[in-house]
């Protein structure tokens, strides 16, 4: 008796007060990819599930590569990108119809310690860059700063930040970097990682600066690019990407429920609160 | 009808090692195929371009080598005090905390080593970052000290009383009972602790990605615990979900897995091997 017992308010709890039970047909969107992008996803999650009750938003972190590979696959419904689809990740697919998204922009600043900042380096030249990422340059010393060694941080080879940022450096994305300290993989490994240290450069999207992680300002010639509110306002920084959402074919229509909702302007709010630039 | 039940359950399980190992040889062989020994003894890796296993390899090794040296003589001497020195109370509260230290997740002791372990290490030495082979190592020591001590502290006190009695009754002294009376007894035990310790510091991803730097290279010199590198685990967990199911780059990391579990296997067997000739020897 007491076991049925048992097992009936077992049964009445599993079933009463799962909130899986009230909305018994949930349709689901699947997301992965950049940890960029992530934020902006997570925050959008929040909101658009309290208004669409009978949707529910995943999300899962990996990287720009990992975005295309699991929309080819068709593990995902949208893949979320930093970086355009390369001409080689379209032919590993070729039957996939990739559509993309523009749902914001965003901006990669080089980043350094906070305490080389303090210590007096607040640009680098371009050259100088390439250089300690190529194991060239080896000593903040050599750049303006402290004589102390760099920790120069490089990221996981299929991240969009990484193709980006040496696309800029090098004018191509696939870029041997021998000088490299550590590799990190999503924005927020980075972030640690350099805040961490006392003597690291690495690259970040602006939306992740902060007193601890601070940017420098980029010397090109005659010019100065810094990772500034203004400076990316009036479009003079030249390290800009979109940010995109890529489905196969077109999307589900929960899918495109959630992607309509991002280029709304209650989703373009979002994506401004979360320190990254709306599309206008 | 129990005999069946049992085979069956017995030819499932088993079956999952030979799953895998097909699963395994079978993803890996395009590489073999297209670079053969160069994937084993080639030192660079870039996706697209070469596929060399030999840093990672190299980074397995070392760093469950460092564990094993931290973690093995600190379990063994708290499970020979746990086991023959402490009252029942003590031991039972000892051995909770422990078991209890061995189930929790990677994750939290990659956290820990990231925020803290790094830090210290680079302190201590003097060095310009903490990720490196002797952090990965020394927090894989800290990881499976309970599972080496826990279990390694069962097979001590499995023991029977017999032979503590006779060591005794010879007049033999506390620490020459142990040492000569009950630890050979307890040697397999112990083997198999080690074993299982050293296949989970092997195998161990996450904790090991967080502090070891994620740098596919060989140390220069050689025995610089100071650099960053690169382990098996940590290299799939790094690159398995952007190459998953496709390419060359997805073969590599799979024969990667393969030469893992060839390397946990192997030693694994030679393992068992000594330790039972230990006891045996002894008999």
């Amino acid at each position: 008796m007491r076991r049925v017992l048992f097992f009936i308010c077992v049964a009445c709890f599993a079933s009463g007060f799962s909130p899986y039970e009230v909305h018994a047909k949930k349709t689901f969107v699947k997301l992965a990819g950049s940890s960029t992008v992530l934020p902006i996803i997570v925050r959008a999650a929040e909101v658009f599930s309290s208004h669409n009750l009978d949707i529910q938003v995943m999300v899962n972190p990996g990287g720009s590569g990992v975005a295309v590979k699991s929309v080819g696959h068709g593990l995902v419904h949208i893949g979320m990108m930093s970086r355009d689809i390369l001409d080689s990740e379209r032919e590993g697919f070729p039957k996939a119809e990739f559509e993309t998204h523009v749902i914001g922009r965003d901006v990669i600043a080089c980043v350094i310690s906070s305490e080389i900042r303090d210590a007096g380096v607040t640009t680098i030249s371009k050259e100088n860059i390439k250089k300690i990422y190529l194991g060239e340059v080896n000593n903040w010393i050599d750049v303006g700063g402290p004589d102390r060694e760099i920790v120069a941080i490089d990221k996981e080879f299929h991240r969009g930040t990484r193709h980006v940022f040496m696309q800029y450096l090098f004018g191509q994305s696939k870029v041997k970097t021998p000088g490299t300290d550590l590799v990190t993989g999503s924005n927020n490994e980075q972030y640690t990682k350099v805040s961490l240290s006392d003597s690291a450069i690495g690259m970040l999207s602006y939306a992740w600066l902060d007193n601890d992680v601070v940017g420098v300002g980029i010397r090109d010639g005659d010019d100065v690019f810094n990772p500034t509110k203004s400076s990316i306002e009036d479009n003079s920084y030249p390290i800009v990407r979109d940010l995109t959402l890529i489905t196969n074919g077109s999307a589900t229509s929960a899918a495109n429920q959630f992607i309509q909702f991002l280029l709304s302007p209650s989703g373009q709010r979002l994506v401004a609160e979360m320190g990254y630039l709306p599309i206008q | 009808m129990t005999f069946w039940l049992l085979a069956g359950l017995f030819i499932v399980s088993s079956s999952f090692t030979g799953i895998i190992l097909v699963f395994l040889l079978s993803g890996s062989l395009p590489i073999f195929t297209v670079y053969g020994w160069e994937f084993f003894i080639g030192t660079e890796w870039f996706v697209g371009e070469a596929y060399g296993a030999l840093p990672m390899v190299y980074g397995t090794i070392i760093v469950t080598a460092i564990a094993l040296s931290i973690a093995v003589p600190l379990a063994l001497g708290t499970a020979v005090i746990t086991s023959e020195v402490l009252t029942q109370n003590a031991r039972y509260i000892l051995k909770s905390m422990m078991e209890l230290m061995a189930g929790v997740p990677g994750i939290v002791y990659g956290l820990l080593g990231m925020v803290l372990v790094a830090g210290w290490v680079q302190d201590l030495f003097g060095l310009i970052d903490g990720n490196c082979l002797l952090t990965a190592g020394l927090l894989l020591g800290i990881m499976i000290l309970p599972t080496v001590m826990t279990l390694s502290e069962d097979a001590i006190h499995a023991v029977p009383n017999t032979y503590r009695e006779q060591a005794r009754a010879l007049g033999l002294h506390k620490h020459e009972i142990i040492l000569y009376g009950v630890l050979p007894e307890a040697v397999p035990g112990i083997v198999g602790a080690v074993l299982l310790g050293m296949s989970r510091a092997m195998g161990e991803t996450v904790a090991v990605m967080l502090v070891i730097g994620s740098v596919d290279k060989l140390p220069t010199p050689l025995y610089n615990l100071f650099a960053p590198a690169q382990s098996i685990a940590s290299k799939l967990g790094r690159e398995a979900a952007e190459a998953i199911g496709v390419g060359l780059h997805w073969n590599a990391l799979i024969g990667l897995g393969l030469i893992l579990f060839t390397m946990v296997t192997t030693l694994t067997w030679f393992g068992e091997r000594i330790g039972w000739k230990g006891r045996l020897h002894r008999i």
